[in-house]
């Protein structure tokens, strides 16, 4: 059964991701997987990093590596603001690995308790997460 | 006096440069619209960012007060001054008074008794500080004529993580504030800790009409805790903004330094014309004195 759409959109620093009607988001906040669908109820979130899924119909659903952001839901309306967003097949393996055994390298180096090192966990978090999703693209 | 030859070869290498300028400013104006369609990009999304802030602060009332990258600290010791400059130069005193203007706040903040802790954004500054001798906290370049959200955040970390981690107690940037092509002003801004009332202000008005019809939303996490992840995006985005209005200034610099290096080019040539004309005429006359003074020798 198809579902009532939505308006939602996507913005990174860097542009517009995605401005369109979706039937359903997915995405994860700190409590863990969301999914939104048309009429949810107001929400203010903290996203981590994730694939994000938007689905456009039951068959056409566009799978994009979100970064840590927010998400707004209001008058049923998605608005996701997210440090990036990049559609999984265009993800930089190279560049994520480097990123991974630099977060690696500061883990070991940096204070416990330090802000420092938990932005290197974060970094490293971000790193597998989207090496996992380019893992799993290749397997479809 | 040069001959006539000297001069020509003079004029040939003043054409060359100007046909370099010349293309180095087609090069910059083309740059400067990319990096001004930045900047608009960048716009919505930090609009609807201090949105969020905003209304995660009237929600998380006076808890505000108490996230530590919005609280002032009493004593100052160590102050970090964040210069953005670029990677290149030939863009007039585009990063020279970036380095001036650091130079001068390091040294009221050492008047006032702390000391400066130096992060340097582009090549250009690094370099200049280090010639100084000043040594430096961090350091990022290789993007300053197209930076990415990406090199934002890494400014983002070390600065975020220096002050909360107690190296810096508060934190200076000085960037290139974009005006316009030919006007660009060396700004400062404090960048930590953030203003609270800059955060809580932002998108009021709007937001005051916006509750009175809205249900109070469901918060992931709670309301000043969602606040407290919400702050440190800010000040990356603000870094980010920084890092976009000093590329187009130096796009914009460097178009105006180039446009009246061409000019001055033109003049040389001008000039050197002139000179190789009358080094001519004075030939000619001198051959001429030579015919006459020797017809009347015949005569």
């Amino acid at each position: 059964m198809p579902h009532t759409k939505f308006p939602c959109e996507v913005l990174t620093p860097e542009g517009e991701a995605f401005n369109d009607e979706v039937e359903q988001v997915s995405t994860r906040t700190t409590l863990g997987l969301i999914g939104i669908l048309a009429n949810h109820a107001p929400l203010l979130a903290r996203l981590e990093p994730t694939e994000l899924r938007l689905y456009r119909s039951d068959s056409e659903i566009l799978r994009y590596a979100q970064g840590e952001g927010f998400m707004q839901v209001a008058d049923s309306r998605a608005l996701l603001l997210v440090g990036e967003a990049t559609p999984i097949e265009e993800l930089d393996r190279a560049e994520l690995e480097s990123s991974r055994a630099r977060a690696l390298q500061l883990l070991e180096t940096t204070p416990e308790d330090s802000e420092a090192r938990a932005r290197a966990a974060r970094q490293l978090k971000r790193a597998e997460t989207f090496l996992g999703l380019i893992g799993a693209d290749a397997r479809h | 006096m040069a001959t006539q030859r000297e001069v020509r070869n003079r004029i040939a290498s003043f054409k060359n440069i100007q046909k370099i300028t010349r293309a180095m400013e087609a090069v910059s104006a083309a740059r400067l619209r990319r990096a001004e369609k930045r900047i608009a990009a960048l716009r919505p999304y930090a609009d609807a960012l201090r949105r969020m802030a905003a209304q995660a602060a009237s929600d998380a009332g006076p808890e505000i007060g108490r996230i530590p990258l919005l609280a002032t600290r009493e004593r100052e010791e160590h102050v970090g001054v964040l210069l953005i400059t670029a990677d290149r130069g030939l863009a007039g005193a585009f990063n020279s008074q970036i380095v001036r203007s650091g130079i001068q706040l390091a040294a009221q903040i050492e008047s006032d008794g702390a000391r400066a802790v130096w992060f340097a954004s582009g090549r250009r500054g690094i370099s200049s500080l280090t010639f100084r001798g000043r040594e430096l906290a961090g350091s990022f370049s290789g993007y300053t004529d197209r930076p990415g959200y990406r090199d934002a955040r890494r400014i983002g970390d070390a600065v975020i993580s220096a002050f909360l981690d107690g190296a810096v107690d508060r934190v200076e940037v000085i960037y290139n504030a974009y005006v316009s092509p030919l006007n660009q002003v060396a700004t400062r801004a404090t960048l930590l800790p953030a203003s609270a009332a800059a955060v809580r202000a932002a998108g009021e008005g709007e937001a005051g009409d916006h509750k009175a019809r809205r249900a109070l939303p469901e918060y992931e996490p709670e309301p000043n805790q969602l606040l407290r992840e919400l702050v440190p995006h800010y000040i990356e985005i603000s870094i980010y903004r920084a890092l976009l209005e000093s590329a187009a200034s130096e796009h914009g610099a460097r178009m105006t330094a180039m446009r009246s290096a061409t000019e001055n080019a033109g003049e040389l040539i001008q000039d050197l014309t002139l000179a190789m004309n009358r080094a001519r005429q004075a030939e000619i006359t001198q051959q001429i004195l030579e015919v006459v003074a020797g017809a009347g020798e015949l005569a």
